[in-house]
């Protein structure tokens, strides 16, 4: 499995993780991993429930914990602390995160609100 | 303290061993694991061979009459471990800080998709093979609405509480057992909801003192539910074994229990058929009762290893109903061969595969 990061590295002022795999590293800020939770609190049990989560712009994360072989849970400093990252869902993020963050940036002008 | 521990050091190197006919002391042959002094208590570990025990309790004897000379300490505490190769660095990475099922090497899950098809039969006979061949092994039935492993070792005793409030799992075979029928008798049914199934798996991993084992054998419940979730995100398992029989029912299910491990990341080691032939005691006629050869075409579809069979015996059965596994009342019947093969071939893929590691968390 390609996909398995070698590092998850937690930078020091808890803004953001490096994801260092054996031939690349990538980094995805705490916002950003927020506001993509994958918690049934946020993605709901199906595509109507999802729910946009705003003012995220500040918020840290406060551990990582190893799930079994196949994810992490991210804990936030807004007491956010159910969403289980795979592998898979971390490298889907990093490989469509521009798209991803274009489409939440819309969704959040379209409903007037904001990032802070 | 240093200079202690000095003198410690010094009296350990005098006590002399022969070892392939060349002369040399424990420390340099790396007999004694971490030496602790605090308080004027010394704490040694030596590394025993369990085929030898009674020439290392004599080493014990001498490396205690040893220090005991020396002046200034209080007390000397001096443990046989037993070890293998393959463990040792896991073992001396900061031991005292790791609790519950942490200090295991290898966790392997026995799962099916369906019930009724032997997984705790093959489970207990499988972990006495795994022991044959000179591992320390431990079972846990995770089977909390319906445990067999009580039955099927003939034991229903409660398990004890140790000084540090942990479950000392019960000893049998020379294996470590926990079961849920430990706590509750027989004719009890569990009757909860997931989140307290869910509790009590938790409890049995972290609140039984499992020690440091080579192998845990989980014998899971059937099905894809709570219990192989919470195990799948609880601990990081080295690897599953799916368990059959060559009936296309059950193969529908078995090829669910593969899909789920795949989904949560845990190597499957490979596929064993259960009653996979009958043979006549009185004409000594084989007869497919399940169809033939079914979890081995399976196991080729889905690309997994077919790791053996096991047939249809009333011999198992007799001896799983009687409390004494059929690799521990009849070593040398041909089934328990058959499970002996298993069990090697087990041990060798989980030594190979554990390579694929997870990642490390490092915060910065």
């Amino acid at each position: 499995m390609l996909l398995i990061p070698v590092n998850i590295v937690l930078s020091k002022n808890k803004k953001n993780i490096t994801l260092e795999y054996s031939e690349k590293s990538s980094i995805l800020d705490a916002e950003f991993l927020r506001v993509n939770s994958p918690s049934a609190e946020v993605k709901g049990h199906s595509p109507d429930q999802k729910k946009l989560v705003y003012k995220k712009k500040n918020v840290m994360i406060s551990g990582i914990e190893l799930i079994g072989n196949y994810a992490i849970k991210i804990s936030f400093d807004d007491g956010h602390d159910t969403g289980i990252y795979t592998w898979q869902y971390l490298n889907d993020l990093y490989q469509s995160h521009d798209s991803i963050w274009r489409a939440y940036i819309s969704e959040l002008r379209k409903k007037g609100m904001e990032r802070e | 303290m240093s200079q202690i521990k000095d003198q410690v050091i010094d009296k350990l190197k005098s006590i002399h061993i022969t070892l392939n006919g060349k002369k040399s002391n424990i420390i340099d042959e790396k007999f004694i694991d971490d030496v602790v002094i605090a308080n004027k208590k010394v704490f040694l570990s030596i590394k025993a061979d369990k085929s030898n025990i009674e020439k290392y309790n004599q080493l014990k004897v001498k490396v205690e009459n040893e220090l005991s000379k020396i002046d200034g300490l209080d007390k000397i505490s001096v443990s046989l471990t037993s070890h293998n190769d393959n463990q040792l660095d896991k073992t001396q990475s900061n031991k005292s800080s790791r609790k519950g099922i942490d200090l295991v090497s290898n966790i392997i899950a026995i799962a099916s998709g369906k019930g009724g098809v032997g997984k705790s039969t093959t489970s207990i006979n499988l972990a006495l093979a795994i022991n044959n061949l000179g591992y320390k092994v431990g079972i846990l039935d995770a089977d909390i609405y319906g445990p067999s492993i009580p039955k099927l070792i003939g034991e229903s005793k409660k398990p004890k509480v140790s000084d540090e409030g942990k479950i000392l799992p019960i000893i049998k075979f020379n294996i470590s057992i926990m079961s849920i029928g430990f706590l509750i008798s027989e004719g009890t049914p569990m009757i909860w909801r997931g989140p307290m199934v869910i509790s009590a798996i938790n409890q049995m991993l972290n609140d039984v003192d499992w020690g440091d084992l080579d192998y845990l054998i989980v014998d899971m419940p059937p099905g894809t539910g709570d219990v192989q979730l919470t195990m799948a995100q609880r601990v990081p398992m080295s690897g599953a074994v799916i368990i059959s029989t060559p009936q296309d029912l059950a193969l529908i299910d078995a090829k669910k229990g593969l899909e789920m491990f795949k989904k949560v990341n845990v190597p499957i080691i490979g596929i064993i058929e259960n009653m996979s032939t009958f043979i006549c005691p009185h004409c000594n006629k084989e007869t497919y009762i399940f169809g033939k050869e079914g979890a081995e075409f399976e196991a080729k579809k889905q690309n997994v290893d077919f790791l053996g069979d096991i047939p249809l015996e009333v011999v198992i059965r007799e001896t799983s109903d009687n409390g004494n596994p059929i690799l521990s009342s009849n070593p040398e019947a041909s089934v328990s061969k058959k499970f002996l093969s298993i069990a090697e071939k087990i041990v060798s893929k989980v030594s190979v595969s554990s390579s694929t590691k997870n990642p490390n968390i490092i915060i910065e």
